[in-house]
């Protein structure tokens, strides 16, 4: 029997931290409160990965089936019976569902939050309860974005995470944090508005706006002039968030305002939310018909262009950057090249890298971000060329950083190398790709190295120099934030980590080996769900998409897909506590 | 005496606001300040009382009068509603707080307390008699009742010259507006030869020539037409008669703008609908040069307001062209409605749409005004409440509460999920997708005006934000010399905490809880029925109403 409510806490949970939380009483107790609420959504989603059966042998066969779903239909309009209204033909619905793919991306998410929650401990200090009560909010955004499965659910979380990120930019950011806000919110929003016609129009058309309805609908029956405006307004908005290559420019100046939380949250998890709307949304409806199979090869290059000039691109404007951080969000565009152009190879084996990457990527570039913050807190300073040496006060600090940047690289044996590996190899063997796109993709991966490798030499080696204590330097550059107390430590506080930031990374360092030596399991636990958006829904698969999906399947196929899984569940179930 | 019998059930409301402001221009020449007090209580009673009355059991019935002059169908009584409902807020908006009643910091109407709140009943009673006119003379005058006591509220609201200006201006363009209404009506008389708009409805339903059952209007309708959609686009402050908006809304209070921003716009859609309803033959098979004008006035409406808006300093102004936006927007769910000709479930949707719409921006936009309202100005200017950005900046930090209702009517203003601003673009832009995929050719114009109407939306979004980051993200700027010893406090006095309560509760209530927005479409729903119901009286318009 599945729990039924275990979707629902998971983004009730976190709601309701929220609200609870804009009213603690001080800072100690937002935070400890904040951090209660994110390591009981860690475990709801922990929780969740146990009932999918991720962590009791996989069994593709099986990891694509148990979709925990539960539908809270509720039609809009007035009385169907006389007919009156239009819109109550297509009714949005509260439809929550997960399977592999979307699981993977939440349990990044939650365990992503405690890490972000823990790294704000002692660094925020202004308005703190509203910086808590606004992380909870968006962390039950992005939970919502990835388990929607209602079309119009998608995009409410979708827009939903620009509030809260919108804040945590604005106030507590870096000196430009205004202009950094607003310029996010505006691009994203911009975007989002063209996917939000499309969806309105997706869903009119196919008068539902259940995820898997609208696929088939879209694919069985829209003309490939329709699909290739509805596909245009779609990447709208997930290109803006991902970002692609032209309109990438928001990211660096958000990355670099934002508080260290902010940005492992905005790279962590909010790109994602642009690539998995491409992945389950844009793909599907644009590139795919039932009657002609995978169509408009030539917008297929044009988006593989577009990844490999952000890949190339992204990485030689981070090699001249000054400053770590902005350094680290061009990375971030470089990556998410790479990330897409797993997607449009329309190949298994790039679509596992890339849902691979995102969590990669996730994992190495919020690690980063971590260490950088660590480093901005103790210096106040992120300049390059105003650090070095730091290897020599700072050897655990130093261990970390050489370590991530490994990751992100993608040395063989962290994670960074299995998902570029997969990606660059799908290019090849694309057959919408080519051999120039792969080799394209893999020069990204040489100058990556070299600007990553370059950062580090300057800064973790060399002769120790960090910048001279300035007086005031933290009213200077106006961000409360990282406020008075920090700074009045002055030289004191420029030791090695301590406990609290050991602990943060330490979780990362572990998933990031373990994903690197053992990336299989989750690999193969998605293979089912992501051949969906490789070819169409035709006729005789759409019962096992459905299922997948989550969407509703006649009886007499829903018993039998029970009776199956309830089979194949047994042996890994024996033994285990009752469900709640 | 029949007839006085037949229409007075009718026109019950109406005729209780219009006496009850009688009594209040009574109570106003009084010396009393007890009396002048009780002006607020009473026109709150009166609104109360007219909600009643049109929820309950005495309005069920509905009709024509004798001379089927006016109606009362389900689509009028739903725009009652919504003035009386959204009345009771402003009334709430401009309560006098002064301990002498003689206004509250915002709004200065000296001893006038009655008058004010007279003139203000009176113009809603205008609204009132829009949505029931069914004779092009009645429409007249209820848009210029609407009207007039407007010009007087703005002069009054303030001592300023800059209010008397925005009085003066406001009052020579809507003369302006109201001569080029007049004249299109003479020309519909002079073509038709009646003053009803059923019987113009049926004479033009008789030519119904064009493709898809549309009407044939002769030249002289057409330029009737024209002249008319001008005269109703001064009353929404939609292109190209929108230049008055930023300098009136300035002007006058923020109470008052609060007002202007939504009672004119209210009777300039509910004469356009009207006005579809008769170019459409009784139906809103419109010719299509009526949905073409519509199509270019809501897309010209809506860039100017949202270009407009980015340009400005002064919030009130901000708020002046979103509402020039706003008009655009309820103008982009009429365009649907015109293209929707015969096709009656669409056209339902798209009305549907509308009416939503003006419920959603009456609701979020009062809470904008409201939140202007308790905020104190900075500088020692002659305005007391904010106006400029600097104004504003720092104070959502400050009074964490106003700031919160600020940003959640603007968050609501621009549409963004969870907010009764989302479902109101929702329900805007759902028709006319559903249009696109019912008439397969309409699609590119709908996908075009959708596209524009997107694009806009995302347009607002830089100046709603910019407000909103104002108040939080700017800290609050250092005082000026001796220009001020100390900044005055908000305005913490009941009627407008209550008013911005109210409105931020039901913003995000009609946004989340599915049932209440359920509720109110359901409502808006059963107000379909425009000019559907069999005249109670009249037997000549009745043989014509069964041969429907």
């Amino acid at each position: 029997m599945q729990d039924k409510y275990s979707l629902l806490l998971l983004l009730l949970v976190p709601l309701l931290g929220a609200a609870v939380g804009a009213f603690m009483p001080s800072r100690g107790a937002a935070r400890g409160w904040a951090l209660a609420v994110s390591v009981i959504t860690l475990m709801l989603g922990v929780g969740l990965a146990w009932q999918m059966n991720l962590f009791a042998g996989i069994d593709s066969s099986l990891s694509s089936i148990e979709a925990t779903r539960q539908t809270v239909q509720l039609q809009y309009g007035a009385d169907a019976a006389n007919n009156k209204f239009a819109i109550d033909k297509i009714g949005f619905s509260f439809h929550l569902g997960l399977d592999t793919v979307s699981l993977w991306l939440v349990l990044l998410t939650v365990f992503l939050q405690p890490l972000v929650v823990l790294s704000s401990w002692d660094v925020i200090k202004d308005r703190a309860t509203e910086y808590y009560a606004w992380m909870s909010l968006l962390l039950a955004a992005m939970l919502g974005v990835f388990i929607a499965r209602d079309l119009l659910l998608f995009y409410v979380f979708f827009e939903l995470t620009l509030v809260p990120m919108f804040f945590i930019i604005g106030i507590w950011g870096g000196p430009e944090r205004r202009f950094a806000a607003g310029k996010f919110f505006l691009y994203t929003f911009t975007g989002g508005v063209f996917t939000l016609a499309a969806v309105l129009y997706l869903g009119t058309a196919a008068q539902s706006f259940d995820v898997v309805r609208v696929i088939a609908y879209a694919q069985a029956n829209l003309s490939s002039t329709e699909r290739f405006w509805v596909f245009m307004a779609l990447l709208a908005g997930f290109a803006v968030k991902v970002p692609l290559f032209p309109v990438h420019t928001w990211l660096p100046l958000a990355h670099t305002e934002a508080p260290t939380a902010g940005s492992v949250i905005l790279a962590g998890v909010l790109l994602k939310l642009g690539t998995y709307g491409l992945l389950r949304v844009a793909f599907p409806i644009g590139l795919l018909s039932t009657s002609e199979g995978v169509i408009s090869g030539g917008l297929i290059g044009l988006l593989g262009a577009l990844c490999v000039v952000g890949v190339i691109y992204g990485a030689l404007v981070a090699w001249v950057q000054k400053d770590i951080k902005k350094l680290v969000a061009y990375s971030s565009v470089s990556h998410l090249g790479f990330c897409v152009l797993g997607l449009v190879s329309l190949t298994d084996i790039g679509l596992q890298g890339s849902v691979l990457y995102m969590i990669n990527h996730g994992l190495s570039t919020g690690a980063m971000f971590l260490v950088i913050g660590m480093i901005y807190d103790r210096y106040h300073t992120r300049d390059i060329n105003a650090l070095s040496g730091l290897g020599k006060n700072m050897p655990i600090m130093s261990f970390f950083f050489i370590f991530f940047v490994m990751s992100s690289i993608g040395l063989p044996g962290t994670n960074g190398f299995v998902s570029e590996y997969l990606t660059i190899q799908s290019a090849f063997i694309s057959p919408y790709l080519g051999v120039p796109f792969g080799v394209l993709a893999a020069t990204g991966v040489v100058l990556g190295a070299i600007y990553m490798l370059h950062m580090s030499a300057k800064i973790i080696f060399g002769p120790l120099k960090v910048p001279a204590h300035e007086e005031g330097h933290g009213a200077t550059h106006g961000n409360a934030a990282v406020g008075a107390d920090s700074h009045a430590h002055g030289h004191a506080a420029k030791n090695d980590l301590n406990a609290r930031e050991i602990g943060i990374l330490v979780p990362l360092a572990i998933a990031v080996i373990w994903l690197g030596v053992r990336p299989t399991p989750i690999l193969q636990s998605m293979t089912a769900p992501l051949a969906l958006s490789r070819e169409p829904l035709s006729q005789h698969r759409s019962a096992d998409a459905a299922t997948s999906l989550g969407a509703p399947l006649p009886a007499e196929q829903r018993d039998r897909k029970s009776d199956e899984r309830l089979v194949l569940n047994t042996p890994a179930r024996v033994g285990l506590p009752e469900q709640r | 005496m029949e007839y006085l019998k037949s229409i007075v059930p009718l026109l019950l409301p109406e005729l209780l606001l219009v006496v009850a402001a009688g009594f209040l221009f009574l109570l106003g020449i009084s010396t009393k300040v007890g009396a002048r007090r009780a002006a607020p209580w009473i026109s709150l009673l009166v609104l109360g009382g007219c909600c009643w009355l049109i929820l309950g059991e005495p309005m069920k019935l509905s009709g024509f009068d004798a001379k089927g002059t006016f109606e009362v169908t389900s689509f009028s009584l739903y725009i009652k509603l919504l003035a009386c409902g959204v009345g009771i807020l402003l009334t709430l908006l401009a309560w006098p707080t002064n301990d002498d009643a003689t206004g509250n910091p915002s709004l200065n109407f000296g001893g006038d307390a009655g008058e004010f709140f007279a003139l203000m009943l009176l113009s809603l009673a205008g609204v009132l008699m829009v949505s029931g006119a069914n004779d092009m003379i009645l429409l007249f005058l209820g848009i210029e009742l609407a009207s007039i006591p407007t010009y007087i509220m703005v002069s009054v609201s303030r001592p300023t010259a800059v209010a008397q200006e925005a009085g003066l201006k406001y009052f020579f363009l809507g003369a302006l507006a109201a001569a080029l209404m007049l004249f299109g009506f003479s020309y519909l008389y002079g073509t038709t030869g009646t003053t009803s708009l059923h019987d113009i409805g049926q004479l033009l339903a008789g030519t119904q020539a064009g493709p898809a059952g549309a009407t044939v209007p002769t030249a002289w309708q057409v330029l009737a037409l024209i002249m008319l959609l001008l005269g109703f686009a001064f009353k929404l402050a939609a292109a190209p008669l929108h230049f008055y908006a930023g300098d009136v809304y300035q002007g006058a209070a923020t109470p008052v703008t609060a007002f202007l921003s939504f009672v004119p716009k209210v009777t300039g859609i509910v004469a356009i609908i009207k006005i579809m309803w008769v170019y459409g033959g009784n139906g809103f098979a419109v010719p299509e040069i009526f949905a073409k004008l519509l199509f270019a006035i809501a897309v010209i409406t809506m860039f100017a307001g949202n270009l407009l808006g980015l340009m400005q300093l002064n919030v009130k102004r901000v708020m002046a062209y979103s509402s020039v936006a706003h008009s655009g927007y309820l103008l982009v769910g009429l365009t649907a409605l015109a293209y929707a000709g015969g096709n009656g479930s669409v056209q339902n949707a798209a009305l549907q749409g509308v009416l939503f719409y003006i419920a959603a921006y009456g609701i979020m936009n009062v809470g904008v005004f409201a939140v202007l309202q308790m905020i104190p100005a900075r500088e020692g200017r002659s305005t007391t409440t904010a106006e400029t950005y600097e104004d504003l900046a720092g104070q959502g930090r400050k009074h964490i509460g106003l700031g919160l209702a600020m940003a959640v009517g603007c968050f609501s203003l621009i549409g963004l999920p969870l907010t009764v601003g989302f479902f109101g673009k929702l329900y805007l832009i759902v028709p006319a997708w559903n249009l696109a995929s019912v008439e397969p050719e309409l699609k590119g114009k709908m996908a075009w005006l959708i596209g524009l109407t997107m694009l806009n939306a995302a347009i607002s979004a830089g100046y709603y934000l910019k407000i909103v980051g104002t108040m939080f993200l700017r800290p609050e700027p250092p005082l000026f010399g001796d220009s001020v010893s100390s900044l005055p406090v908000p305005a913490r006095s009941l009627a407008p905490t209550v008013a911005v309560v109210l409105a931020t509760v039901l913003t995000l209530g009609l946004g989340t809880l599915i049932p209440a927005t359920q509720l109110l479409t359901t409502r808006v729903t059963d107000s379909l029925e425009i000019g559907r119901q069999p005249p109670l009286v009249a037997p000549d318009t009745a043989s014509v109403a069964e041969s429907r």
